[in-house]
């Protein structure tokens, strides 16, 4: 369980989140709202990417920074942007990534592959990600981010520059893993995906609200 | 959750990108040339190292010795323009930052894959040592000594490089050009440090002066009280010093200095992961915010879609020139320095002063603008009317009418008039440089070194 108590985010003078008080339970959770609402702000913070300005936020019971480690340890984090190591290949920077996690190496490979297939890359595995498509690139930081099946899942745009099918397949995924997982996700493709999720909150003028 | 599991996979990542990049080959490549120009010939086909106004007396260690000197001059910095400017920098932080794992335990792995790029520069430099001896010594060389000689010289320094590397990484402020004229300061006082020692008897404290380690083992034996060796261009009396090379290492205190040197960089490496700051934290305004906000380049002024064209457009020769004259002198801090530098030159008499005050802030303003342009900004600016040469021909003249404007008052004030042309000529030597090694690097650490060590040469010659 997540919970934000008051939190307030600041850059400058400029207020992007302004006193949310919201609490996340396993299930899917999307943000909506207009570009620069501070969506990706609220993701950041979920993900102890960023420190709130005011206020606190809670895993399970423990406020930040104390629950910090316990919170990194179950979070799937997958950003908007990222800076890719190009000249790895894709299942390199996966096993990577698991190691950072926490993953026995064996495992986290077999976890790569299974997730590749549900994500079509499969097959590009070994491929440097220097040919990777903005599409692709976008699966593999989802599939990083789902490796070692975390309990809570930040996800900014998962299914952005993706095609109709590969859309469908990712949301697929996200909708099973939202089953046992806490998933705050923030999409252009709420519509389709509101009838799967537990709550759609729009984000706007630095609150967050029931959508 | 392991941390030896984070290392070594923080290792076999940074590594399997060394190994892929094209710099390596060039970094092993350095090291034998290296060795050809440093170790001392008779022909005079070398750069001179002398001992005592000598050549010293050539064994298997005075050869390790001298390709001592050559990690310290010629491989240290190659090294940490590869190591900077490698795609290894290229971290998906924005992820990697939220995982549990060891910030410790990643710089580490890190720094181990550094330490395994250097030490396969050394073998490289190590194996030319071994082939130059077979030619030059009579006796055939000694693998033992000559390898024991080198790597118990350069080891130190090495591991010393690497962990700044790792350290310049974790600190914000220091990931950019205050670091590279950091470890610019850091390599020309390593390599000053060692002639304010005495070297009439060997000691601990001694020999810590010397980080580099090449000053005992080459000077030992020689019947010297002070270190007097010469590195380049200089004259040489006939015949030969002999010096005691392996007797210098095991000389008192000098084992035990580069031990301390490889614990010192072990140490700064943890600390580099404990220390370590990600990529975007805020800003800290305390100390004089209004200052730093105004020294910010600050917002470009918003678009009004009813504004006639720019006058330029219609010369868009002329329009690159003044864009690229405009953006090398982008932010305030960089006016400042320029105004201060140009009003300064006036009250010079020596033009050699004004030129190398004018190049300095160049230096940093050319290569920030040259990396951005052929880092990030080269796939935009390729699909621009005019072609990326001429946007580099425009860099390059920008870069001369700096140069002539920031030394144009000591020229009117001193009434020297071939100032103007060679400032120009300066100018533009130090752009060509910048964006050639820009457009190879695609980042701005290869020449922004490379203009600070030839900016350093200049002004002290």
């Amino acid at each position: 369980m997540l919970a934000l108590d008051q939190v307030s985010k600041r850059y400058g003078r400029k207020l992007v989140l302004d006193r949310v008080e919201q609490s996340f339970a396993p299930g899917l959770t999307l943000l909506t709202g207009p570009s620069g609402a501070g969506k990706s702000t609220l993701l950041r913070l979920l993900a102890t990417a960023e420190a709130p300005s005011g206020g606190r936020i809670c895993w399970n019971g423990v406020a930040l920074p104390r629950a910090r480690t316990a919170l990194r340890r179950a979070l799937g984090y997958a950003p908007q942007a990222v800076d890719l190591p190009e000249d790895l290949t894709a299942r390199e920077f996966g096993l990577h990534m698991a190691a950072l996690k926490g993953l026995d190496a064996r495992e986290a490979d077999r976890q790569f592959l299974a997730l590749a297939d549900a994500v079509g890359l499969h097959a590009d595995a070994n491929n440097r990600i220097a040919t990777y498509s903005g599409g692709m690139r976008r699966r593999l930081v989802l599939v990083q981010a789902l490796l070692g099946r975390p309990a809570l899942l930040a996800l900014d745009e998962p299914t952005a520059e993706l095609d109709r099918d590969s859309a469908d397949r990712v949301s697929a995924l996200i909708v099973s893993r939202a089953r046992e997982a806490v998933v705050v996700m923030t999409t252009h493709l709420a519509d389709a995906l509101a009838p799967r999720a537990a709550a759609v909150l729009r984000v706007t003028d630095g609150k967050v609200l029931p959508a | 959750m392991s941390a030896v599991a984070v290392a070594a996979s923080s290792l076999s990542a940074a590594l399997a990108r060394y190994w892929r990049s094209w710099g390596l080959w060039i970094l092993l490549l350095i090291a034998p040339i290296g060795a050809r120009l440093f170790v001392p010939r008779d022909d005079g086909t070398t750069i001179i190292i002398s001992v005592g106004d000598r050549l010293p007396l050539m064994t298997s260690a005075t050869i390790g010795a001298c390709l001592g000197v050559v990690v310290s001059t010629l491989l240290l910095p190659a090294a940490y323009i590869y190591l900077r400017a490698n795609t290894n920098r290229r971290q998906p932080w924005q992820i990697a930052d939220v995982t549990p794992a060891s910030r410790v335990a990643i710089a580490l792995g890190r720094y181990a894959a550094d330490l395994t790029v250097l030490a396969g520069a050394l073998a490289a430099l190590n194996l030319a040592g071994l082939f130059l001896g077979s030619l030059i010594l009579p006796a055939g060389v000694n693998p033992l000594e000559l390898s024991l000689a080198l790597w118990v010289i350069a080891g130190p320094a090495l591991m010393g490089l690497a962990a700044l590397h790792r350290l310049f990484d974790a600190l914000p402020p220091l990931r950019g050009a205050l670091g590279d004229l950091l470890y610019f300061v850091l390599w020309i006082t390593t390599l000053a440090l060692p002639s304010t020692t005495t070297v009439a008897r060997p000691s601990f404290a001694g020999n810590m002066a010397d980080p580099g380690g090449f000053v005992r083992p080459l000077v030992h034996g020689a019947g010297l009280s002070e270190p007097d060796f010469t590195i380049g261009g200089a004259e040489v009396k006939p015949g030969r010093t002999p010096v005691d090379t392996l007797g210098g290492i095991a000389s008192p205190g000098y084992l035990p200095s580069r031990a301390a040197w490889c614990g010192i960089a072990l140490l700064v490496a943890a600390l580099s992961g404990l220390v370590y700051r990600p990529r975007e934290a805020p800003r800290r305004r305390r100390l004089a915010p209004r200052l730093t906000r105004w020294l910010e380049p600050g917002a470009p002024p918003p678009a009004d879609p009813g504004s006639s064209p720019a006058r330029l457009l219609a010369r868009p020769e002329a329009g690159l020139l003044f864009g690229e004259a405009r953006l090398i002198g982008r932010g305030r801090l960089f006016k400042l320095l320029a105004l201060a530098v140009a009003i300064g030159g006036a009250f010079v008499h020596d033009l050699k002063l004004a030129l190398s005050a004018a190049l300095l802030p160049l230096v940093f303003a050319l290569t920030a603008h040259a990396g951005r342009s052929e880092g990030g900004l080269r796939n935009l600016t390729r699909l621009a009317p005019l072609p990326l040469w001429a946007r580099r021909l425009a860099f390059v003249a920008a870069a001369a009418g700096w140069t002539t404007a920031l030394t144009l008052p000591h020229a009117l004030v001193q009434a020297s008039p071939g100032t103007a042309g060679l400032a120009a000529a300066f100018g533009a030597a130090a752009g060509a440089l910048a964006i050639t090694i820009a457009a190879t690097s695609r980042s701005a650490f290869a020449p922004r070194i490379l203009l600070l060590i030839a900016w350093y040469a200049f002004s002290a010659s």
